[in-house]
């Protein structure tokens, strides 16, 4: 491996296939680092690690290329990033030398509220400019440009004024970063909204696809809390898909066959190397059926690879008129 | 889009009594928060049940944070404790 911009190491030229790391797994994942290329940590996970912890990761990484991932920087917002986060941020891809670093995009806070979690920004040119100032931000001070990811959501925000795909297209433009593109999250999103996950695909620069998460999930039943006032009313959001039950992205379970179907397709549009990482943050079942899960991505990504040679292929022998 | 807007948004995600007096009259309660006409008219299209459902997943990752930390807190109280009996 080679050194790269920042603390990040240079991406060898092939595709390669990983999980996110997790303690409960650790012996799983060590004892098969022959089938495993690539193994992502979270970010904030790190920051208070001991520095016994801490010396145990700079182990890991000698032993396989890491990714590093936050899930807690939030810069699809009109505010700043915080700057202590940013920090924190780069003495930890300083330390490790990840394979790349990439983040969310996604609100995790406002004004002095801490949401909890992933939420969608509103879909406007005022937070595609405000995202890709933050990112720019992050970039200068980590040394590298994170890779950014879509997100799932489970409520269309709010003042929006343009698609899912067309926004996640628009910031990694301005951004000039590559996506790590979840298809989970994809796949979540297309049953909760109702658009066709293949048509998303299309909306996207094939270009600037760098990696893919692959997770699973079940369903929110409801009524939700809050009663009966959730539904029907002179408020409520219309459209014959907005039922009381939403597909969560949970990381608890399998990838669902849909997904592993939606990386085929990518496979089929997308020539660089290619990042592929298993997220699975509980409920964990043996070590062999995540190892299975990641044969069948392989497998699935290797399946669109072969059409898109075979269509490249097809064009080199036509004649030409 | 305005920081006012976002951290309008950020408390029906995490306020339960203001997102049930927001989902009774959403443009009463946005006005009552010096939220723009074009805001208010926004938030009265919202996704009520998206809503809901965000809610409650962000308070569930809260919750999850918040007992990752106490059971950090205990471990080093712990080890302070053994540490100076």
């Amino acid at each position: 491996m080679a050194a790269g911009e920042g603390g990040v190491v240079a991406v060898e030229a092939r595709d390669r296939f990983g999980i996110t790391w997790q303690p409960a797994l650790a012996a799983g994942i060590l004892a098969n680092l022959d089938r495993i290329d690539v193994v992502e940590v979270i970010a904030e996970e790190q920051f208070a690690a001991s520095s016994r912890a801490a010396r145990a990761l700079e182990t890991l990484a000698h032993q396989v290329p890491l990714l590093v991932h936050g899930v807690a920087l939030g810069p699809a917002s009109t505010a700043p990033v915080d700057s202590r986060r940013l920090d924190k941020l780069a003495r930890l891809v300083d330390r490790v030398k990840p394979a790349f670093w990439s983040e969310h995009l996604a609100c995790v806070r406002a004004g002095d509220i801490e949401i909890g979690h992933l939420a969608a920004a509103p879909r406007t040119r005022a937070t595609i400019d405000a995202t890709a100032a933050n990112l720019a931000r992050a970039t200068s001070v980590v040394g590298s440009r994170p890779m950014v990811e879509n997100i799932a959501t489970l409520m269309e925000p709010p003042a929006s004024d343009c698609s899912e795909a067309d926004w996640v297209s628009s910031v990694v433009d301005s951004a000039d970063c590559d996506l790590l593109l979840d298809l989970h999250n994809v796949y979540a999103n297309s049953i909760n909204f109702g658009f066709d996950p293949i048509a998303y695909l299309d909306r996207l620069d094939p270009e600037r696809i760098g990696a893919i998460h692959l997770a699973g999930g079940c369903w929110m039943e409801g009524p939700p809390e809050g009663g009966p006032h959730v539904s029907g009313g002179p408020h409520a959001s219309g459209g014959p898909h907005v039922a009381e039950r939403r597909y969560l992205d949970d990381h608890l379970h399998d990838v669902p066959d849909p997904v592993y179907a939606l990386l085929s397709e990518v496979g089929a549009r997308v020539r660089r190397p290619l990042t592929v990482v298993l997220e699975r943050d509980g409920r964990f079942p043996p070590m062999r059926d995540l190892l299975w899960q990641l044969d069948r991505a392989r497998e699935a990504l290797g399946e669109g690879r072969a059409r898109l040679g075979r269509r490249g292929a097809a064009c080199e022998e036509r004649p030409q008129i | 889009m305005r920081p006012e807007f976002e951290a309008f948004l950020a408390r029906l995600y995490t306020d339960a009594p203001l997102r049930a007096r927001f989902l009774a009259d959403p443009r009463a309660e946005s006005a009552r928060h010096q939220l723009t006409a074009e805001e208010c008219d926004a938030l009265e299209r919202i996704d009520r049940v998206g809503l809901e459902f965000s809610a409650r997943s962000f308070a569930h990752k809260r919750a999850l944070k918040r007992g990752a930390r106490s059971w950090w807190d205990s471990l080093r109280q712990l080890r302070r404790r053994s540490r100076n009996p």
